[in-house]
């Protein structure tokens, strides 16, 4: 198999609501390598989740995959049927997610949350589910690991109950990982502490991690490559300091001009408008009415995704003509 | 908003639609009938015992009282009953549970207790055996008005409860908390913030406890305990039970009024309950 | 009465006065002293609750807001900063503890003074809450909203309402048209611009921000940010920005406090606080922050373990059992809150002379 782990092409997953079809995916593409980890950022509305939830087939309703191709290792995905993507997750795939008080049950404790998993993908028995289990928590970071074990969710704090989540997509050895703002919920510190311990697995294990966030810092911080989505569109693909470096993208450049940093006080530059209406989204560009740049055919004709360089590409007509401004400027 | 949901939701508005038709049918009422409340006219027209016909389109009872008009009448006096009951218990449920869970200290507490004592209480047993006392002591029957009173009297901690677990929730909602920080008082916060955004689950509430007083009364009626000269569904359900093998129509209309009555508010509950609660934003 | 620094006519009993303040800038407009807020833990008995522990959910903070800047608070959830903004506004009543507003005591008045004296104060300090979604009542209109501080204080003429409200929203942005709208019909961004728009309804002299971004999407936050610094301008606006986001504290304080536990630890000028933290939990908090910047080395100062409880707090310095250079004092010996070495940069900390 050569290095594409996951090729999404031109992938479109709409949502059937009563006040309309939102279309949260309008044709995205995305390229992971194995071994990479890669950033998916954009802000609320983006379709990063959604992303994510397509490549696992667990869009909720009232969503649905309409359009596109999503290759896992060679293999159609979106052809297949529920129960050979459910050999498909956990042991090949899985995700972390945002909030770990709603991803884990409360009902039961770690250990059965973790065992049943193990119990159900690797046929393991109890006990040695249950010794497995204790050596994920282990894994990842937490003391007193025994007593974890037999705890409730609702007695864990949130950073303890994220590692957690993040054992638990590790239990079966997915070879690729989704990080879905794994920390967004969690203070600053606890969410350092989480963030080293998804780059030390990283590096211990090689895992393909694809790490879906909002925020530039982690994508600076943990990134190689990143994919730039709004409004369910590509605006831009780069290499991690080539994005920062020279975008060519104008939302790119926007994002990073709006973005406050601990580093220095600067003036932020404000990106009008608002976050576009998905059942009813701009013509041409979905960008054009908050782009400084727009011209007329920015709202007549929509941008391809055009190769600006080797694994950069920018869907923007004028990507050659405008001088944009990255960090370092 | 609220409003579409409503209309999307099909047994909602069936609901709707059979409550409507009887509150049409309580108002109409005197010009439906042919026979006077409690008239053993037919009796002397020689159709005692009749069962149902053109002139008599639900029959007769044995002593002659005409089934249709009986059923017709008792429409007004049980929704009189349901809707009067429900109207002053949501009242007072709404004031107590509003002040219950706004206020800290010995004044909630006070009318947290109190609520929970009326809670607690079986208001049919409690009714049938002030009937009891009463019929002994007074000859008579229970009026509309009285149950109307006792159920009042009896049934609204629920509400209470329901009102005072949302105004705990609201009361720290930060739209209150800034209303507070503006310099808004209590009485403004809790009526002009608090009780509006209650509002829902109590409207909700409130048509199913319409549904739960008109069976209340039916019930209370059925055993004997009602005022015989008051025609309710469950004095003629009274009536016609003894008879059910050979009159039976006597006891079927009534029957098939309260259950598509109760239907009908049930089902109306429902359909707002789903319109008023929606699940999430988009 | 006229109050000898503020120079407000505090015994009026006239409405619609137009609050003048002769507070010039360099003027403490805001003082809090020794604030102390325990919560009771209660347990339920029989017949009553006990009593079985208290949150020190503020414990004995102290620190000054001069006219005319922003002071940043900062800190984790636990730490008390936003219970420490409610209880400034008296939205909660401090357990003890001094808070003097223009001079005047704040809690005294709300507890024994005249009902004018207490609305002069209401409207002088005001809140702009975190969470868009639940700080505007679902049931009324923008205008309403807005024009609830009219109804209220009465300081405006009912004639003019309308212009009025009309001019705040402008003021925030929004249109004119937006006044007849329902909360539910706006975006975040834009609901946080209608409290916004609410707290000016009052003339305020002093705002509390609660985190007023950490709700929004990241291209919005720079809109309210910017919006901000611009009204703080216009309008002689002092503000307590509260957040957990480093970043956009930086951007609009000219002070920062950084709070752990219920207690201030660090307190000091945003560039000097952010170049040259003091407190080894500055320092942590700091480096923990992502930077948007791939040539930046991350150098992560990783705290071990979680914030403790505050329902019993660790002896001497509360930060002891995470930080990485506590010593046998630590354990002890609570440290004062000193201003070391440089001028306005205070620390609670045994060994901050090791990072000068």
């Amino acid at each position: 198999m050569d290095g594409k782990l996951l090729q999404i092409s031109n992938l479109r997953t709409y949502f059937f609501t009563e006040a309309g079809v939102v279309k949260a995916l309008d044709g995205m593409s995305m390229e992971v390598n194995k071994g990479e980890t890669v950033g998916l950022v954009g802000e609320s509305g983006s379709g990063k989740s959604v992303t994510a939830q397509s490549v696992l087939r667990i869009v909720p309703r009232p969503g649905r995959i309409v359009g596109g191709s999503v290759k896992f290792e060679g293999q159609e995905l979106l052809t297949k049927k529920e129960d050979e993507m459910r050999k498909l997750r956990g042991p090949k795939m899985a995700i972390v997610f945002q909030d770990p008080t709603t991803s884990l049950n409360p009902l039961y404790t770690v250990e059965k949350q973790l065992t049943d998993i193990l119990m159900l993908h690797r046929g393991l028995s109890r006990e040695d589910a249950s010794k497995q289990a204790l050596h994920l928590l282990d894994r990842v970071g937490i003391q007193d690991s025994e007593r974890r074990l037999k705890a409730y969710p609702h007695e864990l704090s949130g950073g303890m109950k994220q590692r957690i989540a993040v054992a638990r997509a590790l239990s079966c050895d997915p070879v690729l990982l989704f990080a879905d703002e794994p920390t967004t919920n969690l203070d600053v510190t606890i969410q350092a502490q989480v963030l080293e311990l998804l780059k030390q697995l990283q590096n211990d294990l090689n895992m393909t991690m694809v790490m879906i966030t909002h925020d530039m810092g982690i994508i600076a911080d943990m990134t190689e490559r990143v994919t730039v989505l709004y409004a369910g569109k590509v605006m831009e693909v780069a290499a991690t300091p080539t994005l920062f470096k020279s975008p060519k993208h104008p939302y790119t450049e926007a994002l990073l001009k709006a973005v406050p940093t601990v580093k220095q006080t600067r003036a932020l530059e404000v990106i009008p408008g608002n976050i576009p209406n998905l059942i009813e989204p701009p013509t041409g560009c979905v960008f054009h009415p908050r782009c400084k740049y727009a011209k007329d055919v920015c709202v007549k004709k929509e941008p391809e995704l055009e190769k600006v360089a080797e694994g950069h590409y920018a869907a923007c007509h004028f990507w050659r003509e405008l001088e944009l401004e990255g960090k370092g400027h | 908003m609220a409003w579409r949901r409503f209309r999307r939701n099909k047994s909602g508005l069936i609901g709707g639609a059979i409550v409507i038709f009887f509150i049409l049918v309580a108002l109409a009422g005197p010009y439906l009938v042919a026979y006077p409340p409690r008239s053993y006219e037919s009796l002397y027209e020689g159709d005692a015992g009749d069962p149902p016909s053109f002139k008599h389109p639900f029959g007769v009872e044995i002593s002659g009282i005409d089934v249709f008009s009986e059923t017709v009448d008792s429409t007004r006096n049980d929704l009189y009953v349901g809707l009067a009951a429900t109207l002053i218990t949501t009242l007072i449920g709404v004031a107590i549970g509003a002040l219950a869970g706004y206020f800290k200290g010995a004044v909630s507490d006070i009318l947290l207790g109190v609520t929970q004592m009326f809670f607690v209480i079986p208001v049919l047993l409690l009714i049938l055996l002030f009937a009891r006392v009463f019929s002994i002591l007074v000859f008579k029957g229970l009026g509309l008005t009285l149950i109307v009173l006792i159920l009042s009297f009896f049934g609204w901690s629920g509400i209470a409860f329901i009102v005072r677990g949302e105004t705990l929730r609201l009361k720290e909602m930060e739209f209150v908390q800034a209303a507070r920080s503006l310099g808004a008082r209590p009485f403004r916060l809790l009526f002009r913030h608090i009780v509006p955004n209650i509002l829902s689950p109590v409207i909700v509430i409130a048509t199913l406890d319409i549904a739960g007083f008109i069976l209340t009364e039916v019930v209370v009626s059925f055993l004997g305990f009602g005022d015989p000269n008051t025609s309710t569904w469950g004095l003629l359900l009274n009536e016609g039970f003894p008879y059910v093998r050979t009159t039976w129509w006597v006891a079927l209309f009534p029957g098939l009024a309260v259950v598509f009555c109760v239907l009908g508010f049930n089902l109306m509950g429902d359909g707002l309950s789903d319109a008023l609660n929606p699940r999430l934003r988009e | 009465m006229q109050h000898a620094i503020s120079g407000v006519n505090w015994n009026s009993k006239e409405k619609g006065i137009e609050m003048k303040s002769t507070m010039r800038s360099g003027d403490r407009i805001l003082e809090v002293n020794s604030v102390v807020k325990y919560f009771d833990v209660l347990e339920r008995g029989i017949f009553r609750k006990k009593r079985v522990g208290e949150v020190h959910a503020v414990d004995n903070v102290t620190f000054h807001i001069f006219a005319g800047e922003t002071l940043g608070l900062v800190g984790e959830s636990g730490c008390g900063k936003t219970t420490a903004g409610k209880v400034i506004l008296l939205l909660e009543e401090p357990t003890s503890g001094t808070i003097r507003f223009e001079g005047r005591d704040v809690v005294d008045t709300f507890q024994h003074g005249h009902q004018d004296e207490i609305k002069q104060l209401r409207r002088s300090m005001q809140m702009v809450f975190q969470n868009p979604y639940n700080s505007l009542d679902p049931r009324m209109t923008v205008y309403d909203i807005i024009s609830e501080a009219f109804v209220i204080h009465r300081h405006i003429p009912k004639s003019q309402w309308t212009e009025r409200v009309y001019e705040l929203l402008r003021m925030v942005n929004l249109e004119e048209y937006h006044a007849e709208r329902y909360p539910h019909e706006f975006s975040g961004g834009q609901r946080q611009r209608i409290a916004v728009a609410r707290a000016l309804a009052v003339d305020p002299k002093f705002v509390i921000l609660d985190e007023p971004v950490s709700s929004l999407d990241v291209s919005i936050r720079a809109q309210i940010l910017n919006l901000l610094i611009d009204l703080q301008k216009k309008q002689h606006l002092s503000y307590l920005y509260i957040s957990h986001d480093l970043s956009s504290v930086r951007q609009i304080s000219q002070r920062v406090a950084v709070m752990y536990l219920g207690e201030v630890v660090e307190l000091a000028n945003a560039d000097e606080l952010f170049d040259r933290p003091l407190h080894p939990y500055t320092q942590a908090l700091i480096s923990a922050v992502p930077v948007p910047d791939p040539d930046h080395k991350t150098t992560r100062i990783i705290l071990p373990g979680e914030v403790p409880s505050p329902i019993n707090p660790p002896n001497g310095c509360r930060f002891h059992p995470r930080c990485p250079h506590a010593t046998d004092i630590c354990k002890d010996v609570p440290p004062t809150f000193e201003d070391k070495l440089t001028q306005g940069h205070f620390v609670a900390c045994h060994h901050a002379d090791k990072f000068v």
